[in-house]
């Protein structure tokens, strides 16, 4: 059941984050009932709101499902932080935060006049999370970059590889979708928790190089023991076998088997093979299994092939081997019964959008689901976030659009 | 440790072994006592490396190990433990439970004795819904939360991202939930249960897959085409590979890239001056990549790693070297901040590099100590 979870409720972010990861991170804090003020600016807007998908492909700043799947519930307002009415704006609203965030490069805040030091003359107990790429110094700290390249530098692209030597990295923007923005979102209710305890606010720096590394942890203490590079084994695994994605019937569909016990194995082989196959003692023990990986992997290979991907999944499953179906984003939106089932999928409606899907956050607390709300149209709530929380007057607001600070 | 940290005096029950092992080492580096609760053969982490006969898998599991368990102490579940276990239960902030692991079946016990604290319970597939008894492993999960199709190259099978992501993905979502639901119930005074299901952290985490379905019909696929700009791709460069990543929305990057190729005299700027490369839509199909492929690629084998990455500093374009771990840990950014930490493993009798803080905070809030002794 969907249910509005208010965990934050009474905390307020002041949120300069734009892209994919900041925004991810402060998602967190919108969804659990805190008052997420988005800051945006007309002028550079959002590169998210830009880049799309839009609702049937029709563009539009208030029509872009990345922007809204990482907006939901924030209030936006537009502010022009370079004049200096706008600044004077942003630290109106930084003091009546608890939190504040970016996702900037080094110094951007600082030449701004809302870096922390600025800040904390105003709000000493701030909370301000910073989150470039590589941290706020240090002789690559201006180094620009996006999800991929920090994949590329902290090692992950290099293990994401079929075979040694022959990087093909993650897809997407892997690190901005959970390392980095989770990674920001803890540190943030850590520092809330450590203010309730002892009153003081303070700084985080999130160098999203590091945060990533830290998802990479094992392949570092592997080469501070042996001097060695770990080697990528693509979808095998060092202590199973078989263990890989396997082509079925129709075009482009895979299934994901994985023969995690003896007794898995003799399911998967009676299956694919009949008793003969089971019975292989050259087929039986991990290490032998192991030692044989191509010719298994031809063995599962060929039945795979005959099947579909529905047929091969329901079958193994049935005779409890580990398996899955390699879904795509259409198989899980729109054939996947139990996420259906767990109503992780909720609709939401939106003034420019209509009604669109979207992805419950990935917990079910006390039974229910979190009741999202719908991402803000650009400027929605500039207006009301003056008059309401900064004590503007009307007049004060109409002045502060003709003099153009608003947009 | 010279400050208070977060979770000092918090208790947090730690019952699982691989989705949720990494959650609780993050509350344990900031504070936190976690106490692992493990039979005395070992938790399934443990046993894993203890009874594995191949070396390969054993070292791994045993890094795995020695990775997510620092910071934390351990409890050996037997007779002669059993009032201090249940009086941790009945006192403790917060208690993690694995499907599989011990306890996993207790959840309404343990939140009859002890309705404060936020249990979170950690599985494949969560605590309801058709396929919560299906077996599952880092593969399948990747499988069916999507993420192993996004990756890889389309003439070949997906790929699965390494080093067993979909429990990092699990466990960094139930931490923040858990946080939160903390943060919650120490204001009033009322415990959580927070499932967390493996399948749905990796389908949250798709980058924007799902709505260009749900707005657009389209299905992303694993090599990008419709979706990646031409540039975001990997070069041979003169010593290994590295990675671009210049569409027209990042800024600077092509402009200076396209002025970097005009400037160093290669014959790529020719086409890459041309105006259809001003056409977002277009950079994204399979002949704008296979045409960026044939003149990238002929200009940016003459440099070096290290040559890269100066010039993508200088020139502020979005490239950078595809470092192996290695490299990773020679980094100079990272030496410059202190990021790697020394920790003695007792497998190893010996110091031994761990990664950092993923954060920095401006009080001296986050520590590291080695994981509890494993005899092996």
């Amino acid at each position: 059941m969907l249910k509005n979870i208010n965990f934050l409720d009474g905390i307020r972010v002041a949120d300069f984050c734009w892209a994919g990861a900041g925004p991810f991170c402060t998602k967190v804090f919108s969804d659990f009932g805190a008052e997420v003020i988005k800051v945006e600016s007309t002028e550079r807007v959002d590169s998210v709101r830009s880049g799309g998908p839009f609702k049937d492909g029709i563009p539009g700043i208030n029509r872009s499902g990345y922007f809204a799947s990482r907006n939901s519930g924030k209030k936006s307002i537009t502010i022009d932080l370079k004049s200096d009415e706008g600044r004077k704006l942003a630290l109106r609203l930084i003091e009546k935060s608890d939190v504040m965030t970016n996702n900037f490069g080094p110094g951007v805040m600082q030449r701004l006049g809302l870096g922390y030091e600025d800040v904390i003359k105003i709000k000493p107990d701030i909370i301000d999370l910073s989150m470039p790429m590589y941290g706020q110094d240090g002789p690559n700290s201006s180094l620009l970059g996006v999800g991929m390249t920090i994949s590329a530098v902290s090692g992950l692209t290099g293990l994401t590889a079929y075979a040694s030597a022959d990087p093909v990295g993650p897809g997407t923007h892997y690190p901005d979708h959970a390392a980095n923005p989770y990674h920001s979102a803890f540190a943030i209710l850590s520092a809330l928790r450590h203010r309730r305890i002892t009153g003081r606010g303070m700084k985080i720096d999130l160098a999203q190089v590091e945060s990533t590394v830290n998802f990479l942890g094992p392949a570092i203490i592997n080469f501070a023991v042996t001097g060695q590079d770990p080697r990528p084994i693509g979808n095998r695994s060092v202590s199973q076998a078989p263990h890989n994605l396997f082509r079925c019937k129709e075009s482009d569909s895979w299934c994901a088997i994985a023969a995690q016990s003896e007794n898995e194995w003799l399911a998967l082989a009676n299956v694919i093979g009949g008793q003969g196959l089971a019975n292989n003692p050259s087929f039986h023990g991990v290490q032998n299994r192991l030692d044989k990986t191509q010719e298994i992997e031809s063995l599962v290979s060929d039945w795979t092939r005959q099947h579909t991907v529905s047929e091969a999944v329901s079958i193994l499953q049935k005779v409890g081997v580990t398996t899955a179906r390699v879904a795509c984003s259409k198989d899980l939106l729109t054939d996947d019964l139990h996420l259906k089932e767990r109503e992780f999928w909720q609709k939401i409606d939106h003034p420019e959008m209509g009604i669109t899907t979207f992805t419950s956050p990935p917990y079910v607390i006390d039974g229910n689901r979190l009741q999202l709300k719908r991402p803000p149209l650009i400027g929605e709530h500039t207006d009301a976030v003056l008059r309401d929380i900064l004590g503007c007057t009307d007049e004060e607001i109409r002045s502060l659009n003709s003099a153009g600070v608003l947009k | 440790m010279k400050s208070i940290q977060p979770y000092t005096g918090v208790t947090v029950l730690d019952f699982t072994y691989e989705l949720g092992s990494y959650a609780t080492r993050l509350f344990a580096d900031l504070g936190a006592t976690v106490i692992r609760i493990e039979l005395e053969e070992g938790a399934a982490d443990r046993k894993q490396f203890k009874d594995s006969t191949n070396p390969e898998a054993r070292f791994l599991a045993e890094n795995t190990f020695a990775f997510r368990n620092a910071s934390k102490s351990t409890l050996i579940f037997e007779s002669s433990n059993a009032e201090i276990i249940e009086s941790h239960l009945l006192k403790a902030d917060l208690i993690f439970l694995e499907k599989g692991g011990l306890f996993f079946e207790k959840i309404d016990e343990i939140r009859q004795k002890n309705s404060r604290a936020i249990i979170t319970y950690l599985s494949p597939y969560g605590l309801n819904g058709p396929n919560i008894d299906l077996e599952a492993n880092d593969l399948t999960l990747q499988a069916a939360g999507g993420i192993a199709w996004m990756s890889g190259r389309a003439e070949v099978s997906p790929l699965r991202l390494p080093l067993d992501q979909s429990a990092m993905m699990t466990s960094v979502y139930a931490a923040v939930a858990s946080a939160a639901a903390f943060f919650d119930a120490e204001k009033n005074n009322n415990g959580h249960l927070i499932d967390v299901s493996a399948q749905e952290c990796i389908a949250h985490s798709l980058q924007n897959a799902l709505q260009v379905y749900d707005l657009e019909g389209r299905i992303s696929s694993r090599d990008g085409e419709g979706t990646r700009d031409a540039t975001e791709d990997i070069f041979l460069c003169k010593d290994g590979h590295m990675l671009l990543a210049s569409p027209l929305s990042l800024g600077p990057s092509w402009g200076s890239l396209v002025a970097w190729i005009k400037e160093a005299g290669h014959p790529a700027f020719d086409t890459l001056n041309q105006t259809h490369w001003l056409d977002p839509k277009w950079r994204k199909t399979a002949n704008a990549k296979k045409e960026f492929r044939k003149e990238f690629a002929d200009f940016i084998i003459q440099y070096t790693k290290n040559e890269i990455m100066e010039h993508a500093l200088k020139r502020k374009i979005v490239m950078s070297p595809i470092n192996n771990i290695s490299e990773v840990i020679g980094d100079k950014q990272l030496a410059y901040r202190g990021y790697f930490k020394e920790l003695k493993i007792n497998n190893y009798d010996k110091m031994v590099s761990y990664p950092g803080a993923p954060y920095q905070f401006s009080e001296d809030i986050w520590s590291i100590s080695s994981p509890p002794y494993f005899s092996v």
